[in-house]
């Protein structure tokens, strides 16, 4: 009797853990990798450090961890951030974890599984006398026009300015986080706008230029994005993220980029209020 | 005493190793047709152009009209002239060239007054007469208004002599004139030069034409190798000339 | 004609038989072959992931037209400052001024060298290295409130251009044959003189036609502005796509102006060679 159920029990192991990688799509499976696209240049979630040129960053990190469970290589290749969604939607890539926000326009085709608090944060040149967000009504602020924020912006200056009797902020579009700071270094734009996540380390590039003023103006996640039809496989990385979060290898890594404060308790699914 | 109109002292002229012009010198007066004959390579061109400093002298000087052309003497040494300065001087003397140098975009008219209008500062009005007037002297009137690519080679240089007197020159000077020329087409070029010259234009002629030489030059200047072999009237020249190499030249002209 | 020789013989007469049409079936093969390729790819698009109906939508939208007269505007002041920049540098570098010429090949050599975009990239954020701009006492200025994305890239664009443009120029005063600058020296002009009269309208004729062909090249150069925010059509189809995410539809629109542009100015050229070419003709001796 205990043979039998010694059996059986290896056998529904045996079941699970091929069940495990039978979950995983035909084609990953048989590859045994991961293709993976990213926009490497959006430090420090995923960028080329510049000594060594090699890949590296947050998302990296996070995606090699998970693959590791997953028991599959990671194929990386880069692209434009506008060419990310494409990427995911012509299978060229199996999932995306590039820094993307989970946002209600997107999933239309997708979906998120979200692993990082983020927000629009606004900050300034340490000299700026600016020191509250209502000091910014009326100021020309920058934000990288490829993303959500140009948005964000809108809507905060119509409720923090517009409605308090102020004048509207003006926005200036940049070329991405890099043109940005730029611009705002030689004046053309008063304050500017990034993810909070990108703050720490834009700040650790150059210490004591920035300041950030306020709170970020709205909480949003990012998310890993799945296709539609992809349930099944988003499930599994979903638990091997859940594994991660418990045996704190996830607040490790969050912690390496000093992005701790932006942890999640636990993956959402399409959790962004927007 | 009476001075010439073209004094040339010890002029020499190199092209990198080349020597075209060795410390020549010649005088040319007033109203005078000279004729410069010789091999290419004798350096009549060059002497020619270096009167109207298309080209410039190494060394020696030129007086036109007793004015030393593209250069002052200071302080013992030669300084040149600036090129406003020289362009004035060349408003001495015309010149027609061995490929006429019509201007293409302009109609002969155009062409004549280009001169007068431009450089001279005067009125269009009064230049256009004069240049209808030039035209008829060359006998080209009716062609006023065409543009060089209608006009046959010969009309086109008799146009090139109406736009170098235009600028009412002192003398003329001629860069082979008839030798790009179909040899029906010579005569009429030729005979508009010997009106030219009865009627008393100082005239510096480079030519092959030993006909013409004969019947309007007043002298003939035979150069070879940079220097000036022979010299005098042109029965002298042509018809009895004392070096050897001058008869050498004209027996294989012939 | 009874003089002339007997004809030799052995030699039929053929003067009576009609030459036949060739049927050149060779190429009615490799036409169908071509025309169904096309017809295959027009398929593949049509059927592809390509939401035609965003590209129908977009493709009049204000936005995106006001774009497209932004790329034309730009195009025309591009060319206009390279023509300009262009004419003065091939006439420095024919100077026989050795500072000059040194200049001139210094100018073309730099702006020939690096790419557009970063000479763009450059004049945008000059402010990085001269925060004001200006000449002391009689006026300054904040350099970022001075080149807005409209200047820099007419200063991109056009000194960018000049410096190709002050080739095609060169190539063209080079061309018009020397005579023509020493007649005009005989009647007494100086050296600008004669090539503003002489030599420069002869030149014009010459290098028109390959100016026209720069000057279409220009049209798509100007979407490199984008990167510096200049609103012409592609950065604003970006915008669009940006927030809708519909990246290949938003290019599509953005090359179907391009290419109604690009066929307009092309026949517009041929005439204006044409036209030259009859001066030419004109020119010949």
């Amino acid at each position: 009797m205990a043979r039998l159920s010694l059996v059986a029990g290896l056998a529904v192991l045996a079941s699970l853990a091929s069940g495990q990688a039978a979950e995983l799509p035909d084609a990953i499976r048989q590859a045994g990798a991961l293709h993976l696209t990213v926009n490497s240049t959006y430090a420090p979630m995923e960028y080329r450090d510049p000594a060594s040129n090699e890949l590296v960053g947050l998302d990296i990190d996070l995606a090699n961890e998970l693959a590791k469970r997953l028991n599959v290589k990671i194929v990386w290749s880069e692209t434009a951030f506008a060419e990310l969604i494409p990427a995911l939607q012509t299978k060229r890539a199996d999932f995306i974890m590039s820094g993307i926000s989970d946002r209600a326009s997107r999933r239309e085709t997708a979906d998120f599984v979200d692993y990082l608090v983020t927000g629009p944060q606004f900050f300034v040149l340490a000299e700026s006398g600016s020191k509250v967000a209502a000091d910014l009504c009326g100021k020309k602020i920058g934000t990288t026009r490829s993303t959500s924020f140009p948005a964000e912006i809108e809507t905060w200056s119509k409720q923090a300015c517009e409605s308090a009797g102020k004048p509207a902020a003006q926005y200036v579009p940049g070329e991405n986080s890099i043109d940005v700071r730029n611009q705002l270094k030689q004046g053309r734009i008063d304050a500017a706008v990034q993810g909070s996540e990108t703050l720490p380390y834009a700040q650790q590039l150059e210490a004591g230029k920035y300041r950030i003023v306020g709170e970020p103006i709205s909480i949003g996640y990012q998310g890993i994005m799945f296709r539609k039809d992809d349930a099944t496989f988003r499930e599994v990385v979903t638990s091997a993220l859940k594994a991660m979060i418990a045996d704190g290898s996830y607040k490790a890594i969050l912690d390496k980029y000093g992005l701790g404060a932006n942890a999640v308790r636990e993956p959402l699914l399409n959790a962004a209020p927007q | 005493m009476k001075k010439p109109l073209v004094a040339i002292r010890k002029i020499s002229k190199s092209f990198g190793e080349f020597q075209a012009l060795k410390q020549v010198s010649l005088d040319i007066w007033p109203r005078e047709v000279v004729c410069l004959i010789g091999q290419s390579g004798s350096g009549k061109t060059t002497l020619l152009r270096c009167v109207n400093q298309l080209t410039a002298v190494d060394s020696g000087g030129i007086w036109l009209d007793g004015e030393l052309l593209g250069m002052r003497e200071q302080g013992g040494k030669l300084h040149r002239l600036s090129e406003p300065e020289i362009a004035r001087q060349r408003l001495k003397c015309g010149m027609v060239f061995q490929r006429f140098n019509l201007f293409p975009h302009m109609t002969a008219l155009e062409n004549i007054i280009e001169g007068p209008v431009q450089v001279q500062k005067r009125k269009a009005s009064e230049a256009k007469f004069e240049a209808m007037e030039l035209l008829c002297r060359v006998g080209l009137a009716e062609k006023a208004n065409s543009y060089p690519s209608q006009l046959s080679g010969g009309q086109q240089q008799r146009v090139a002599i109406a736009r170098a007197l235009a600028m009412k020159p002192e003398l003329v000077l001629f860069d082979e004139p008839t030798s790009a020329l179909d040899p029906e087409l010579v005569g009429e070029v030729l005979a508009v030069m010997k009106e030219l010259a009865t009627s008393g234009m100082t005239m510096l002629v480079v030519t092959h034409e030993l006909g013409f030489a004969r019947e309007v030059a007043d002298r003939v200047v035979y150069m070879d190798q940079g220097v000036i072999v022979e010299s005098g009237s042109a029965k002298e020249v042509l018809g009895s000339p004392r070096e050897a190499r001058t008869r050498a030249f004209l027996a294989a002209e012939v | 004609m009874s003089n002339a020789p007997a004809l030799a013989e052995g030699f039929p007469d053929l003067s009576s038989l009609r030459i036949a049409r060739e049927s050149h079936w060779g190429r009615w093969l490799t036409a169908i072959i071509i025309l169904a390729i096309v017809v295959m790819i027009g398929r593949a698009f049509a059927q592809g992931q390509i939401e035609w109906s965003y590209v129908g939508r977009f493709l009049t939208a204000p936005v995106i037209v006001q774009g497209i007269v932004n790329t034309m505007v730009m195009a025309v002041l591009g060319m206009a400052l390279g023509i300009v920049l262009g004419i003065i540098v091939a006439i420095m570098r024919l100077s026989p001024n050795p500072v000059l010429k040194s200049v001139a090949a210094g100018y073309t050599w730099l702006f020939r060298g690096t790419p557009l975009i970063l000479q763009l990239l450059l004049w945008f954020n000059l402010a990085l290295v001269f925060p004001t701009i200006g000449i002391p006492g009689v006026w300054t200025a904040r350099a970022v409130d001075v080149m807005t994305p409209f200047l820099a890239a007419l200063l991109g664009l056009g000194i960018n251009q000049g410096a190709y443009t002050s080739e095609v120029m060169r190539a063209g005063l080079l061309s018009v044959d020397i005579g023509q600058y020493e007649a005009a020296q005989a009647i007494g002009m100086g050296r600008l003189h004669a090539l503003r009269r002489i030599v420069l309208p002869q030149a014009m004729r010459v290098v028109l036609p390959p100016l026209g062909n720069e000057f279409i090249g220009l049209v798509k150069a100007t979407s490199l502005a984008s990167v510096i925010q200049y609103p012409e059509v592609l950065h604003n189809a970006e915008n669009i796509y940006y927030a809708n995410s519909r990246v290949i539809e938003l290019l599509i629109v953005a090359g179907l102006w391009y290419l109604l542009v690009v066929s307009i100015l092309t026949p517009l050229q041929m005439l204006l060679e044409r036209r030259f070419a009859r001066g030419m003709v004109r020119l010949g001796r």
